[in-house]
């Protein structure tokens, strides 16, 4: 029977990752509320940002936190762009279908260019002041992964308030509501579903930071992220940020607890287990979600 | 339908059989005879996708995690227990076609892009499993399977080049089949909308779970066929999810709602691939290809190869009568429609 | 026998009521419309019927068996027929395809069977010469007009041998021509003994084709009865004109 203290820990570390997995997944979720798009790629653009901040520290000196920075509006603009010149070019009748190919292609796409250019040693960021860790009573709470969680909270407040109060934010979640009364009302909904696009990136980018300077990564390393965080979501129930949010903070306790009273391979398995669990129960998700009925 | 005259297809059709028949001892050296099994097991791999992918609509990203169940299945048996390879591979598709009806009746309960989550998540899930499992599958260091036998390479090469042929023209005959049939066309009609389908009486859950499990069940075979002639096993490249990625875009290159379009992109990207392989001899430009080649036809020919061809032929021959002219004249007399 | 009924049927959507407490009972043979507001449930009602959506609570019953809860395959292949309000056919099929769709035994020997040939042919020929489409046989079904695709929708929902049709809205959205062709198709089926819940906004239609109607306001039935009786109903003018 494992111990008080060993599950508190799991508790208090799962918390730490789930606030990371909340920030992960929140991308995705506004991909699907704008575009009905599930952005396979979203984790390969996440390893993408935190390639990115690696050279950006190693060669630069620039610290990861600052270099979001940087990559923010460089993934804002890549996303609007993607949006706008290859994914508005599918036909709607199979858009379901050739969207997910198309960012599946970006995924191998991003993976390839990153194995020439890096070639697949395993990289990771470490500075001076992330490196300790703050003990709290019993618990040890590793400086990064609190660095991690406060850098993913803030992206996430920063997010819904701008979804909430900003003149961009509110004709978005109109947009996620409703395109055609959207559009009735007098918005771009177009250009709308260009922003709302680079916003999933550019979490993206903070993601990728965060990320690089909490684990070690590889250019493969996305596939394990795809599963992961789609399972999130549907957990959580599409179209849902806080849904999402709730999923990604449960599942992470969940994944800690099971990390530290059994092994790594059985923590990666949660996912998996609770992606087929909610398919078979609840296939529409558990926190809510309008837009799950059948996409 | 793509309008070529029989005497056209007759003709093709014995080219291909001669092809088929005789290539192995035609085969200038073991090397090109390999690259021919290679295409010929990809053929095979991609037309048993489409089972799935091409009638009903589902994408399955996930295919390889049949693959490799039907390799270790195989590996497994003729490694354990002696068992003889190819009746293996047989029998391992027989045993992954009924695993494949309980994990379709989990899996199909979402669609669309869901669909392909959960597919891909599958992948994932076996791989670790196989890695994890060291008792059982020997881990991350893989499992070596016997040869068939005290042959040559060019010996075995041949031998799976038939067998992969076979597996190849049966899964032909398979797609054809329930292309033609009442099942095809219910599977067809999920495609373009599903509800509706229901509406009309079609058990759409049954329909899919079926051609799933065939699917899945002839990809496990490809796996099985691929353990016994390539004598060694590692579960990061039989569970890869590069093996299903290659079986959908080889299926839509070629054009997925036709019966030789998973065979046709199979014949353009395998020696295309291992031509590059040994040009450039690194694995990540394989993926940048990859990559690249599904984005363009996903792009600029979503239909694939075929009917594009077809389009090609039609617009230089004589303009078909429209539909629309013989509906005109009753539309002169009861349509306005805003 | 209690040829169609249903009791006490619910569903909500979130914190809306779509359907509350519907009870409504169809007498076999007649024409019955069903009018109302928009948003009064009309369509989540044939959702809840045809078993594309559950019931949170209610009973479906169809010729004395429950079908509440069924999926919707079996409960078309039981006899019920449908089409949509903004119209469904599968769009890269023919005509004739479209309705060799259409399921009526399961079993692995009919699954098996050539879908282009048999009896089934027959059928879904005749069908399209009843609708007037034959000469469209082998149009792929999105190249055909609306009223034609309307029209096309209907032959399909006849292939199973309904003794239960639900349109929902006919008439929406095409010519006065077409919407008389409509009207007397109905007619004449439900001369051969099919009877009909039609869900429609045109007014004329309604009065000229049913022979009962039913007005739902708020997810509810709140009157019945003859065409004329309902035009005279105080509550149904107020459901429409909103208190």
């Amino acid at each position: 029977m494992p111990s008080a203290s060993l599950l508190l820990q799991g508790l208090a570390l799962g918390i730490l990752t789930g606030g990371v997995y909340a920030l992960l997944a929140s991308g995705l979720t506004l991909y699907f509320g704008v575009m009905r798009v599930v952005q396979i790629a979203h984790p390969a653009f996440l390893f993408l940002g935190a390639y990115l901040t690696y050279y950006l520290f190693t060669f630069l000196r620039v610290d990861p936190l600052l270099s979001i920075l940087v990559t923010v509006p460089l993934f804002f603009v890549l996303g609007v762009l993607i949006q706008r010149l290859l994914l508005s070019r599918l036909r709607p009748d199979s858009f379901t279908m050739m969207s997910v190919l198309l960012t599946f292609a970006f995924a191998l796409l991003i993976e390839g260019m990153l194995g020439v250019v890096a070639t697949g040693s395993f990289r990771s960021v470490t500075v001076d002041y992330a490196t300790r860790s703050f003990q709290l009573g019993i618990v040890r709470l590793p400086y990064d992964r609190l660095i991690g969680f406060a850098v993913a909270v803030a992206t996430l407040m920063l997010l819904f308030a701008v979804l909430r109060y900003s003149r961009y934010g509110q004709a978005l979640r109109a947009t996620i509501q409703h395109r055609e009364a959207a559009r009735l009302v007098g918005i771009d909904t177009d250009r709308i579903t260009a922003i709302g696009f680079g916003l999933g990136l550019a979490t993206a980018a903070v993601g990728g930071a965060v990320l690089a300077l909490i684990t070690t990564f590889f250019p493969a390393a996305h596939w394990g992220w795809i599963a992961r965080l789609m399972a999130i979501i549907v957990v959580g129930g599409l179209g849902s940020v806080s849904g999402a949010a709730l999923a990604a903070v449960l599942l992470g306790v969940i994944e800690a607890l099971v990390l530290v009273t059994l092994d790594a391979t059985w923590a990666a398995l949660v996912f998996y287990a609770f992606l087929f669990l909610t398919l078979v129960f609840r296939p529409q998700g558990f926190f809510g979600g309008r837009l799950a009925e059948r996409f | 339908m793509p309008s070529v005259s029989s005497r056209w297809r007759i003709a093709a059709a014995a080219v291909a059989g001669t092809i088929l028949v005789g290539y192995p001892l035609v085969a200038p050296n073991a090397y090109m005879l390999y690259v021919a099994v290679f295409a010929l097991m990809y053929m095979a791999l991609a037309t048993s996708w489409n089972i799935m992918g091409g009638l009903t609509g589902y994408i399955s990203l996930g295919h390889s995690a049949f693959f490799g169940l039907g390799a270790y299945v195989t590996g497994l048996a003729v490694t354990r227990l002696g068992l003889s390879h190819l009746l293996m591979a047989v029998v391992a598709g027989l045993l992954v076609g009924v695993l494949a009806i309980a994990i379709g009746y989990v899996a199909l309960r979402v669609r669309g892009a869901s669909f392909v989550i959960v597919t891909i998540a599958l992948v994932y899930m076996f791989s670790l499993l196989a890695q994890g499992w060291r008792n059982l599958t020997g881990g991350s260091t893989g499992l070596r399977v016997p040869a068939i036998g005290d042959l040559s390479r060019l010996q075995i090469h041949t031998v799976f080049f038939y067998a992969f042929a076979v597996m190849f023209l049966l899964a032909l005959a398979t797609w054809w089949f329930i292309d033609r049939s009442k099942l095809g066309m219910g599977l067809k009609a999920i495609r373009e909308d599903e509800d509706k389908a229901q509406a009309l009486g079609v058990p759409t859950n049954a329909y899919k779970i079926s051609a799933f499990a065939i699917s899945a069940g002839f990809t496990a075979v490809g796996g099985g066929l691929y353990a016994a002639w390539f004598n060694a096993l590692d579960p990061v490249f039989v569970f890869s999810i590069i093996i299903g990625a290659n079986m959908v875009l080889m299926a839509l290159l070629g054009g997925v709602h036709h019966l030789l379009g998973p065979a046709l992109g199979a014949v353009i990207v395998v020696p295309a691939s291992e031509y590059f392989l040994v040009q450039l001899g690194e694995t990540q430009i394989h993926l940048v290809a990859t990559g690249l080649l599904l984005a363009i036809v996903v792009l600029v020919m979503p239909d694939g190869i075929i009917p594009a061809l077809s389009a090609l032929r039609r617009r230089r021959g004589p303009p078909a009568a429209s539909i629309r002219e013989s509906s005109a004249e009753t539309a002169t007399t009861s349509r306005v429609t805003p | 026998m209690t040829f169609f009924a249903t009791n006490g049927l619910r569903r909500a959507f979130g914190g809306v009521v779509a359907v509350d407490d519907a009870s409504v009972e169809l007498h076999e043979g007649r024409i019955n419309g069903l009018i109302g507001p928009n948003g009064s449930g009309k369509t989540t009602f044939f959702n809840l019927v045809t078993g594309m959506i559950a019931p949170d609570a209610g009973e479906v019953v169809f010729r004395d068996r429950h079908i509440e809860g069924q999926a919707p395959h079996r409960i078309a292949r039981s006899g019920i027929g449908r089409t949509f309000q903004v119209t469904r056919v599968f769009p890269r099929m023919t005509a004739l395809q479209n309705l060799l769709v259409a399921v009526r035994r399961a079993g692995l020997t009919e699954v098996l069977r050539s879908a282009m040939r048999g009896p089934e042919v027959e059928r879904a020929e005749h069908w399209l010469e009843r609708v007037g489409l034959e000469h469209l046989r082998d149009a792929e079904a999105n190249s055909l007009s609306y009223g034609q695709q309307k029209l096309l929708e209907l032959a399909g929902a006849m292939m199973g041998d309904p003794q239960l049709v639900l349109l929902d809205e006919p008439a929406g959205g095409i010519n006065p021509v077409m919407i008389e062709r409509i009207s007397d198709l109905v007619r004449e089926l439900n001369a051969e003994d099919r009877t009909f819940l039609v869900v429609e906004h045109n007014m004329d239609m309604v009065m000229s084709t049913c022979d009962h109607v039913v007005v739902f306001d708020r997810g509810r039935p709140i009157a019945t009865g003859t065409p004329a009786e309902i035009q005279a109903d105080e509550r149904v003018l107020e459901a429409y004109l909103g208190v």
